[in-house]
C-alpha cells in the first residue's frame, strides 16, 4: 500500500489542487452547520471539524433525483430519455462511520440481481478520501460497537490520519492511487505507522459509550411480538428526522411530475416513520400505526439487513441520537432489547 | 448496465370490461419494440409494473400465459391515481411496462402432481395465467387432474366469462365456477368457495392447492383443505403489498426479511408461517 507523510498546513492546498482538475465535495461551514458541498475556487475545506450535520449519502443517492424524462406525443406520453451520467469526483473528509455507510448500501444497491444504475454510476466515479477521528468528536459516537472504527479505513479509498506533528495518507484502493500525485512524495515509514497504531488504540478508548448491538439479533428472531414494542414510539412524532439523517437509510418513493407536455419520473427520500410509507390503495396498512413502524425501523437495522447481508445496517455516528426531537435513543433501545 | 427502473414502451391493443360494475378491465399490451418482447419471458405468478407517464406505476400480476406470443394481459381494478387512469385509456394509447418481476408459481415443483386452483373475485388474474399455461398443447401432460374452483360475489362479477365457458367444455379441466347468489338467468352452482371446496373434495394424494381470493375467503377455504389432508408445504397463495421499486430496494413489502415484491409474491402456507403476520 502507499503511503504518504503531509505536513499539516499542506492538506488544504492539495485538496484545493485536486478541486481544480475535478469535482471535490467537501466540508465546509454553512451559519452553525457543517455540510458537504462542491469546493469552489476560494472555498476552505475544514479539517478539523467533528462531523457533517447530513450524512454524505446524498452523493450516491440523492434526496430527490430524475429517474427518467418523457413528453407528451399524440400517441399519449412517451418516454424521452433517463437522466444523465455523473461525473469524476472526490468526496473528501469522509468520517470513517460514514464511508462504511457506502459499504453498507453497496450491499443493497449493488446487489448480483437488480443493479441500481443511479446509485452505481455515482459511487464508481467516486473516490472517497476518509479523514479519520484520533478524538471521536461526540459523546454519541459509538462506531465501535456496530463494526466500525474511528480510525478505520472501510469504505475509503484514502484514508488520511492526524499524527499530530503531520498527516498520514494511506492509499487504501487502486481509485485513491490515482490521485497519489498530489499527496508529495514523502513516503510514510514504521514510526508513522506506530504512531497511526497508537492513535487509533487512544481512538478506540475514547469512545465511551458500548451497545449489545451484536447480541441482539437472536432476541430479535423470537420477539416480533413482543410487549417491549408497545414502548418506545411513544413519544415519536414521527417527522423522520432519524431516517433522512441516517448514513444508511435508504428507503425510498418514486412520483411522478408533469407540467405542459414534459415530465419527469422522480426517486425521493421516503421513511418507515411516515403513516403513508406502506397504505395501501384499499386503505389497508400492513403497519398500522407508530408501534409498526418503529419495529420495522428497529427489526430493518438489526435483524433483517443482518438476515440479507450479514451486516448491521448502523454505523454508530450518533446523527439520530442528537437530533431526535423527542430523545428517542438507539443505543438505550438496542440495550433494552438485549436484556428482552 | 442494464436499468431495471426504466419501462418498456407499449401500445394498449384491446381492453375488455370483464364486470358488470364496469370496473375491472382487461389490458392487453403489445410492446413498441418487438425485441423487448423477448426481454420480457415471464412464468405464471410474477407480475409487471404498469407504467403512466404523468402518474405512477402500479404493480399487477400478469393475467396472460407465456403461450400466449405477442403480448401480455392485466387485468385491473380501477381503484387508485394509475388504475383510475388506466381506466381512461383506448386502444391505442401508449405507456410503459416494467419487469417480469417477482417469483412465480412454482412451476417444476407443480409438474407431475394433481393441481387445485380456487380463485375468488377478481383475485383470479395469476391463476388464468397459471391455468392458460397448464391446459396449452403439451403442456397438459406435465400436470396430473387440475381441478378448478372459482367464484364470485354475483354473475355480473365472474371474469373471463368467454374462457370459463371454453374450458367447462373440456374434460380435461375439473371446472367449478360459483356465485354467492344467483340471479335469474343464473343456471350455474350457488354457494361460497369454501363449501364448494368441500363439496368438490379434492383428494389431496400427490396434490397441490393454488390459491388467491380476498383474506376472508382464504381464511374459511384453508380450513377444508387442512381437512383434506393437503400440507402447508402443498397449499401455495400469493401476497400483495404497496410496492414502488418492484426489485427489493424502496424498502417498504418486506415481512419480516423477505421483500413482497422480490422474494414474493408467490409463498406457500409453510413459508407463511416462517414469516412475521405484517401484511
Amino acid at each position: 500500500m502507499e503511503k504518504r507523510l503531509i505536513k499539516k498546513d499542506a492538506l488544504t492546498g492539495i485538496i484545493g489542487k485536486i478541486a481544480a482538475d475535478t469535482t471535490v465535495y467537501a466540508p465546509v461551514k454553512v451559519e452553525d452547520n457543517v455540510l458537504f458541498k462542491v469546493l469552489e475556487k476560494g472555498d476552505e475545506p475544514l479539517v478539523t471539524f467533528a462531523n457533517s450535520k447530513n450524512a454524505p449519502k446524498n452523493f450516491f443517492f440523492p434526496r430527490t433525483e430524475v429517474m427518467l424524462r418523457y413528453t407528451r406525443t399524440t400517441k399519449g406520453v412517451e418516454f424521452s430519455g433517463g437522466e444523465k451520467e455523473a461525473g469524476e469526483a472526490v468526496l473528501f473528509g469522509v468520517r470513517p462511520c460514514d464511508a462504511r455507510s457506502f459499504v453498507l448500501l453497496d450491499m443493497l444497491f449493488d446487489q448480483e440481481k437488480y443493479k441500481d444504475p443511479y446509485y452505481i454510476d455515482k459511487r464508481q466515479k467516486t473516490t472517497i478520501v476518509s479523514l479519520a477521528c484520533p478524538h471521536p468528536p461526540y459523546a454519541t459516537c459509538f462506531c465501535t460497537s456496530v463494526d466500525g472504527h474511528p480510525v478505520s479505513s472501510d469504505g475509503a479509498d484514502i484514508l488520511i490520519v492526524d499524527l499530530g506533528s503531520e498527516y498520514l495518507a494511506e492509499f487504501i484502493t487502486a481509485k485513491g492511487e490515482k490521485l497519489l500525485k498530489y499527496f508529495g512524495d514523502v513516503k510514510a515509514d514504521a514510526a508513522a505507522d506506530q504512531k497511526k497504531e497508537a492513535i487509533a488504540a487512544q481512538a478506540e478508548k475514547e469512545i465511551k459509550v458500548q451497545i449489545p448491538a451484536k447480541a441482539i439479533k437472536p432476541i430479535l428472531d423470537v420477539n416480533f411480538e413482543h410487549p417491549f414494542w408497545n414502548t418506545i414510539h411513544q413519544k415519536c412524532l414521527a417527522c423522520g428526522t432519524c431516517t433522512y439523517l441516517c448514513p444508511t437509510c435508504h428507503c425510498f418513493d418514486i412520483s411522478d411530475e408533469m407540467k405542459s407536455g414534459d415530465g419527469r419520473r422522480l426517486r425521493n427520500w421516503d421513511s418507515c416513520m411516515f403513516p403513508m410509507f406502506t397504505k395501501e390503495t384499499s386503505g389497508h396498512n400492513p403497519r398500522m400505526s407508530q408501534k409498526e413502524r418503529w419495529r420495522q425501523r428497529a427489526m430493518h437495522k438489526f435483524k433483517y439487513y443482518v438476515d440479507n447481508f450479514n451486516a448491521i445496517a448502523c454505523v454508530g455516528c450518533g446523527r439520530c441520537v442528537m437530533y431526535c426531537p423527542v430523545n428517542i435513543d438507539i443505543r438505550k433501545i438496542v440495550t433494552d432489547i438485549s436484556k428482552l | 448496465m442494464e436499468n431495471p427502473y426504466i419501462p418498456y414502451p407499449v401500445e394498449v391493443i384491446k381492453i375488455v370490461t370483464e364486470v358488470d360494475t364496469k370496473d375491472i378491465k382487461t389490458f392487453r399490451f403489445a410492446f413498441v419494440n418487438k425485441e423487448d418482447e423477448e426481454k420480457y419471458k415471464y412464468i405464471p405468478g410474477q407480475f409487471g409494473e404498469l407504467s403512466i407517464f404523468g402518474k405512477g406505476e402500479s404493480p399487477i400480476g400478469i393475467a396472460s400465459s407465456p403461450t400466449q406470443p405477442g403480448y401480455v394481459e392485466f387485468t385491473v381494478q380501477k381503484a387508485g391515481v394509475v388504475t383510475s387512469a388506466l381506466h381512461e385509456m383506448e386502444v391505442g394509447t401508449r405507456m410503459g411496462l416494467r419487469g417480469p418481476l417477482g417469483n412465480s408459481w412454482p412451476i417444476e415443483f407443480l409438474e407431475g402432481k394433481n393441481i387445485v386452483i380456487v380463485g375468488g373475485g377478481f383475485a383470479f388474474t395469476t391463476l388464468r395465467s397459471l391455468i392458460n399455461y397448464m391446459i396449452y398443447g403439451d403442456n397438459r401432460k406435465r400436470f396430473g387432474k387440475i381441478t378448478v374452483v372459482y367464484g364470485a360475489r354475483n354473475p355480473g362479477l365472474l371474469i373471463y366469462k368467454d374462457e370459463l365457458e371454453a374450458w367447462g367444455q373440456r374434460d380435461d379441466i375439473d371446472l367449478n365456477v360459483t356465485v354467492d347468489k344467483g340471479d335469474s338467468t343464473w343456471k350455474g352452482r350457488e354457494g361460497f368457495v369454501p363449501t364448494v371446496c368441500k363439496e368438490v373434495a379434492p383428494s389431496s394424494e400427490n396434490a397441490v392447492t393454488v390459491i388467491c381470493g380476498p383474506p376472508i375467503m382464504i381464511r374459511f377455504t384453508l380450513p377444508v383443505f387442512f381437512d383434506l389432508g393437503f400440507s402447508k408445504e402443498n397449499i401455495i397463495t400469493s401476497l400483495e403489498m404497496r410496492m414502488k421499486c418492484g426489485i427489493g430496494k424502496c424498502g417498504r413489502c418486506n415481512v419480516g426479511s423477505k421483500y413482497v415484491c422480490k422474494d414474493g409474491p408467490v409463498f406457500s402456507l409453510a413459508e407463511l408461517d416462517k414469516l412475521t403476520k405484517e401484511y
